[in-house]
């Protein structure tokens, strides 16, 4: 370890660290002004500048990196008389006033310190040569660029390359002409700008500043929890004033996000305000809705379930969990519903997106859940990312990706669309939809046929080789090029990539679960990790992206109909769980959310319990659907706002608490718990889940099980029934979060599992999975195939999206369509499109994507006027019962046509 | 009387010289190169063994080549420095971006016979092993881009340069790449940022030094293209016969452009350190003597950069006598060898090899400002001393060289520069002031007058309403 005289002080210090970082760590604060720790250091600002004994020149401490022996001084005459000529040089001709309102900012704080007022900038200043204005910019809704302001320390610039790998600002001119625009367009609307805010956040002087500061002013308090939006688990610190959350930041130390945010997490919190946010309970009856206490509200839940347990017996209610809602929360619900009502009818909106993931992973590896963490992205020298598109919908993950990318990690896209990682790819696979398997089946082929399996692994980690050998083989990549629609060589090329470029990592999403063949689909995959050795070591792993915050530990926590908390098989914990619950678990296998919806069709399911889940506008085949709700004789929403299912189906409005105003934990897609922490008090009379699900319970005779004090009082009994998270007390998350299993409180948590063995034991299955084709199929009749999916923009049902200016970033839905399609149609983009499937129609504006194949379309379902989940089908993965929301077959016809009565239509055969 | 030496010039203006590669070949061309491939492993007293390659670039630092950009550098120290053990691939880059006010060298290579480039290339990349080298020249320079496309299209139809060259298994790439008009570029860290398609921002060491983290962030060479030119003599002549050229530590031949306040300007060849700079500027081998009735002011002797020396100045300069002690003698300007060990010690550097005459016409005030002008306008803008340090000097010494200056100008001049030098990311900083500091340091009196001046004329004027600044 070095040994330094640091300011006449020995001091010692780890071996390799810069001057500055050897300083901050020993407690000495150097000014800089162009550094952040997350960007590479450039040197240019030259305020870090230090005095070293036997070096003629201040060298820069941001990249100087500390030896054995070094004599330093950070604080002489001399550099403190440097730092104030620098400060000078960059305070003449910046706004005086700058200072004075925001003096907090890290170059007013400097030039506080350093007693240097700015000059302002004179008339006598501008120079016709030098006179191209600061770029100013005020009309994106979350972003504010006055330039005036700028310093050209370039960490904008640089934060926009190194960590979101947009490259929207950019330098032009040079010297002190040096002007920072965006690279592309005069406003950052028009531009390649993702709203990440990153630049936002590094800026040093206010040139770029949220517009929420200045339409709101500066928070007074600050909450450090995790984002509400996707199963990235990113930290953030929110910011209040009066009531309000009025700015989001990164937090810097965040073990996944590492000081930054997307435009979601960062940007997207003004539901919680939302007008429309119902905060006191309501009752529906012959009139509309009414608002009651909460004793009468809870009164009214605990004597209709209770009677329809007592009548029709309990297995006619079904609980719903929720992805928005706390492990705390889903652990309570599923409790309530096994406990108090007696039954396993419960489950969470896992059922239709990763079940698979976590029914292949489960039965392959012994564990459902992804297998390696994002640190690895970093350790990958190879990607495999298969139906997921994590630029848009998991941004932060997918920055990182891109950045190893542009350090030179290769890359495979399985996707049918170029989506943005795509352009980035090594190899694009652009599959068919619904023939995944397929493509992965052809995948392993080559890298069997080639011997560029894992020799080891397949040896002594792995069962069913010879078998699996046999029936690889009829699998060529050129028996399944044309119905999957990539050419033959491309995946061979991707195989070689894959095997070869050790350790390669898995990323998968919807575009690989919601198929017929979810799970099956999954499958392949493992058992593409399992041939290449990319199991159990950093960088490699199938890891499945989560779509929602706390999707995974909904059903981890017991939200599964077959599953108790810790995805024990219900059977498996009966006994301890009885045991510490004090109570009976049914024995009748639970009905899960596709099972309720038929059961409630045939009459045979007459409640059900839906917290924070809007079923309505998100289960497919949505006539299907509502036809089955209509059925129902009580539906509780439990939400925070009035959803399309309260609404239409509702009987009792329960509301609830967003995750700025409760406290608990989420899980991310990782593994990782993490805190959530109440930034405000819950709006109105609204409650946490847990409070709501208590007050029943407790209404209906369960006192004593339900007696919370606390979401921590909760966490400690789930602790003590899930032996992987006993080690997890909030305590120790205090310092960030920690990944499962993590079986005692002195465990650092496991980052990567099966390391040396899978939890089930020595050897993982490799599964030989056969191709089933989708019961969507092309026709004359029906010649377009339809995916549904997310943007960077809008999140599922819009719910809290909707209501945030993200709704100016991306106005509507959109069916998507190719450029060669829209050509041969003579179809403009904006014009109103029907589409119809087979099992019913919607209207969404056309717009020409180039990203798009001819012969596919890609539609979002972020409004509810799209109500796009009306042309889904009621197909499912018969192993999860996950909808098959990624293909649909339907038909085009032009509205604009139809209602001005042109004739002929504009069908399209 | 002084004369040229022409080793690398050799050719290039003779008479019917063309720049194709059978006139090349007429010469004896690409003999080095089969020289150089033909090498023997070598073995040394301490019983290691040498592999051709190795032997080259042993070769190269026994010759005592120094890089011919403007450092100085020996070129064979900077190969050693490249980290061969990263497993990533070794780049070498012929920075051609020849932009230095004054230097007119490169260009006669280029222009005249790009082949010696290429093969001095050739031998670098290969014992070097260099899969992929790029010649970055001069955006400016589009005449000397065509040329040198040609002349590598004839090496490929040659065999000199491609797959396999000469059938000893060795692959070769070399990509001609223009740059992008500013003279940023041609500082190695900055030229790299730009190969690689982006702004030509200089990078900071540590951790980007080319050696390790170079383009693409591989190791990588960047010689200048009279270095390259020059390793193909030594392979030819052997180090030994080269080294015997010049001086000692000051070894071979080098290009000098002669330019300014002299009869005939132009570019020469000399031994390095066998010319004083009072013969190229004098003799008719050279300079031919300053115009007719006119006394030398000062010189800048190596580019426009280097820090100018005065007409009449001695200095002192170490000497070692003939019984091997080192002594101090006087050595007035004029009787300055040209090399680089008389220039540095003269306290200012020979750096592109590039000699600005300045005569008694001149004004010393208009001469900074056009220069701290140049700068300006050339700073990359990256760090904060010199973004706003070099338009604070130009802005100084144009408003004393336009009769509004003040007579404190001389030392707000010295305070601002100070402030620049050794605080930048690049030598652009000392590039930008080293002018500033010599020019008011020595012609003090001439830069007080002129703000005198101006303050005098302000004071008579002041009715006029004479602005102040």
């Amino acid at each position: 370890m070095p040994t330094l005289i640091l300011n006449g002080q020995r001091r010692e210090c780890p071996e390799g660290l810069t001057i500055l970082t050897a300083c901050r760590s020993l407690g000495i604060e150097v000014p800089t002004l162009c550094h952040d720790e997350r960007l590479a250091p450039t040197g240019g600002c030259r305020l870090c500048g230090v005095e070293i004994e036997g070096w003629n020149h201040h060298p820069s401490a941001c990249n100087t990196v500390v030896h054995d022996g070094m004599v330093i001084r950070t604080h002489t005459t001399a550099v403190e008389q440097q730092r104030r000529t620098l400060l000078q040089l960059l305070a003449d001709g910046y706004p005086a006033d700058a200072v004075t309102a925001a003096p907090d900012k890290e170059f007013h704080r400097w030039l506080i310190h350093y007693q240097i007022t700015p000059r302002g900038r004179l008339a006598t200043d501008v120079d016709p040569a030098h006179s191209q204005p600061p770029f100013r910019d005020t009309t994106h809704p979350y972003l504010r660029a006055d330039f005036a302001q700028c310093i050209a320390c370039q960490r904008c610039v640089r934060i926009c390359d190194e960590v979101q790998g947009r490259f929207v600002w950019r330098a032009w001119n040079r010297g002190d002409a040096t002007r920072i625009r965006p690279g592309n367009s005069p406003i950052l609307l028009a531009s390649d700008c993702v709203s990440c805010g990153a630049c936002v956040d590094t800026c040093p002087t206010g040139a770029l500043e949220d517009q929420s500061i200045h339409h709101k002013g500066r928070p007074t308090a600050w909450t450090q929890t995790t984002c509400p939006y996707c199963g990235t688990g990113c930290e953030m610190s929110v910011g209040t004033r009066a009531g309000q959350i009025v700015q989001v930041l990164p937090v810097r130390s965040a073990a996944v996000s590492r000081g930054h945010l997307c435009v979601k997490g960062r940007y997207a919190f003004d539901y919680n305000h939302a007008p429309d946010r119902v905060t006191e309970p309501m009752i529906r009856d012959a009139l509309g809705w009414r608002k009651v206490s909460w004793d009468d509200a809870v009164a009214f839940v605990a004597h209709r379930l209770g009677e329809i347990v007592r009548t029709s017996g309990p297995d006619n209610v079904g609980v719903l969990g929720s992805a928005r809602g706390t492990n705390e929360e889903n652990y309570v619900a599923q409790k309530f519903a096994r406990v108090v009502l007696g039954t396993n009818n419960v489950d969470a909106c896992a059922r239709v997106c990763h079940a698979p993931s976590a029914a292949a992973l489960n039965s392959q590896l012994g564990t459902g859940a992804a297998t390696n963490s994002f640190a690895d992205i970093e350790h990958a020298r190879a990607f495999l990312l298969c139906g997921t598109n994590p630029t848009e919908n998991h941004p932060i993950v997918g920055a990182r990706i891109l950045q190893a990318v542009q350090r030179g990690a290769r890359l495979i896209v399985i996707d049918p669309r170029e989506i943005e990682l795509a352009r980035s790819a090594t190899v694009h696979l652009a599959v068919r939809p619904g023939t995944n398997v397929l493509l992965l089946n052809a995948l392993a082929h080559v890298i069997v046929e080639e011997a560029l399996y894992d020799v080891p692994t397949v040896e002594h980690r792995v069962a069913g080789w010879s078998v699996f050998r046999e029936f690889i083989r009829a699998f060529t990549p050129e028996s399944v090029a044309e119905v999957c629609g990539v050419p033959a060589e491309a995946i061979r090329r991707a195989a070689r990539i894959y095997a070869t470029e050790a350790p390669a990592m898995g990323f998968h999403g919807l575009g690989l679960t919601e198929h017929a063949q979810g799970t099956e689909g999954v499958m392949c995959l493992v058992n593409l990790a399992l041939l290449t050795g990319n199991l159990g070591r950093a960088g490699a792993g199938v890891n499945p992206l989560r779509g929602q915050n706390n999707v995974q530990g909904s059903a981890h926590m017991g939200c599964e109909p077959d599953h108790l908390t810790g995805y024990t098989p219900l059977e498996f914990g009966r006994a301890q769980f009885e045991a510490i619950w004090q109570a009976p678990i049914p024995h009748q296998r639970g009905l899960n959310l596709m099972q309720m919806m038929d059961a409630a069709a045939a009459g045979q399911l007459q409640a059900l319990w839906a917290i924070g889940y809007d079923i309505a506008l998100t289960q497919p085949n949505t006539s299907a659907t509502r036809a089955a709700l209509a059925r129902l004789k009580l539906v509780i929403v439990q939400d925070l706002f009035l959803t399309e299912l309260a609404r239409e189906f509702g009987h009792v409005f329960l509301p609830a608490c967003s995750s700025f105003e409760k406290d608990g934990t989420f899980m991310n897609s990782e593994r990782r718990v993490q805190r959530v922490r109440a930034a405000l008090p819950p709006a109105g009379r609204s409650k946490s889940d847990w409070e709501i699900i208590s007050a029943v319970a407790t209404a209906m005779g369960s006192q004593s099980a339900f007696a919370y004090s606390s979401a921590e009082a909760i966490w400690n009994e789930i602790r003590a029934l899930w032996p992987a998270g006993a080690g997890i007390s909030y305590a120790r998350l205090e310092s960030g979060g920690l990944q499962w299993p993590c079986p005692t409180e002195n465990h650092p948590g496991t980052p990567i599992l099966h390391v040396d063995r899978f939890a089930h034991g020595q050897r993982a299955p490799l599964q030989c999975i056969s191709h089933r084709a989708s019961h969507e199929v092309v026709s004359t009749e029906f010649p377009f195939l339809l995916t549904t999916g997310r943007t960077l923009y809008g999140f599922n049902a819009g719910t809290m999206t909707g209501r945030t200016p993200n709704r100016q970033l991306r106005r509507t839905d959109t069916l998507d369509m190719a450029p060669v399609d829209a050509e041969r149609l003579s179809w403009r983009e904006g014009e109103r499109i029907r589409v119809q499937s087979r099992h019913g129609a919607a209207v969404l504006p056309l717009r020409i994507d180039p990203r798009m194949r001819a012969g596919d379309l890609f539609a979002t379902f972020h409004t509810v006027e799209a109500a796009l989940n009306q042309l889904t089908s009621p197909y499912q993965d018969p192993l999860t019962r996950t909808p098959e929301y990624k293909r649909v077959a339907v038909r085009l016809i032009r509205e604009t046509a139809l209602e001005s009565e042109r004739a002929p239509a504009d069908g399209v055969r | 009387m002084a004369e040229q030496f022409k080793l690398v010039l050799k050719n290039a203006d003779s008479p019917g010289y063309t720049p194709d590669m059978e006139c090349y070949l007429k010469h004896g061309g690409y003999q080095a190169l089969r020289k150089a491939l033909a090498t023997a492993p070598r073995d040394l007293p301490d019983g290691k063994k040498l592999s051709p390659q190795e032997v080259i670039r042993d070769d190269v630092k026994a010759s005592g080549l120094r890089g011919r950009g403007g450092a100085g550098f020996s070129a064979g120290l900077k190969w050693s420095f490249v980290d061969r053990r990263s497993g990533k691939p070794i780049y070498l880059i012929c920075n051609a971006d020849e932009s230095e006010p004054g230097t007119f060298k490169d260009r006669q290579i280029l222009h005249k016979d790009p082949h010696q480039l290429i093969e001095g290339m050739v031998i670098s990349c290969w014992a070097n092993d260099v899969k992929l080298a790029y010649i970055y020249i001069r955006g400016e320079m589009p005449h000397g881009a065509r040329i040198l496309n040609q002349a590598l299209r004839e090496a490929r139809a040659k065999g000199f340069l491609g797959k396999n060259i000469l059938g000893v298994g060795y692959d070769l790439e070399i990509h001609v790449h223009r740059g992008a008009g500013a003279y940023i570029c041609g500082e190695e860290t900055g030229l790299i940022e730009s190969l690689e398609g982006k702004r030509a921002y200089p990078r900071i060491k540590p951790p980007y030094f080319p050696a390790v983290l170079g383009l693409y962030m591989c190791p990588t060479i960047v010689n200048n293209v009279e270095t390259l030119a020059a390793v193909k003599h030594i392979v030819e002549m052997g180090p030994v016969n080269y080294a015997k050229l010049g001086t000692p530590n000051n070894t071979g031949t080098r290009l000098v452009s002669l330019s300014g306040d002299v009869q005939k300007p132009g570019y020469f060849e000399i031994e390095v350190g066998k010319v004083t700079l009072g013969q190229l500027i004098n003799d008719a081998n050279f300079g031919g003597g300053l115009k007719p009735g006119r006394t030398l002011k000062a010189v800048i002797p190596g580019g426009s950069s280097s820090k100018v020396l005065k007409a009449g100045e001695v200095f002192k300069l170490k000497r070692k006598g003939a019984d091997g002690q080192m002594t101090t003698v006087d050595v007035p300007l004029l009787d300055l060898p040209y090399d680089f060990d008389s220039l540095q010690a003269a306290g200012s550097m020979s750096g592109s090899g590039a000699i600005i005459v300045l005569d008694d016409s001149r004004s010393m005030v208009e001469t900074l400002a056009n220069l701290s002008e140049f700068y300006a306008h050339e700073s990359c803008g990256q760090c904060t001393p010199c973004r706003e340090g070099a338009l604070w000097l130009a802005k100084g010494t144009h408003r004393l060289s336009h009769g509004e200056g003040r007579k404190v100008d001389a030392e707000y001049l010295l305070h601002i520069a100070q402030n620049i030098q050794g605080r930048t990311i690049c030598a652009f900083g000392e590039a930008a002031a080293w002018p500033v500091l010599s020019f008011v340091k020595k012609f003090r009196e001439e830069f007080e007058a002129h703000g005198a001046a101006a303050e005098a004329a302000r004071k008579n004027s002041t009715s006029a309403g004479t602005h102040q600044h």
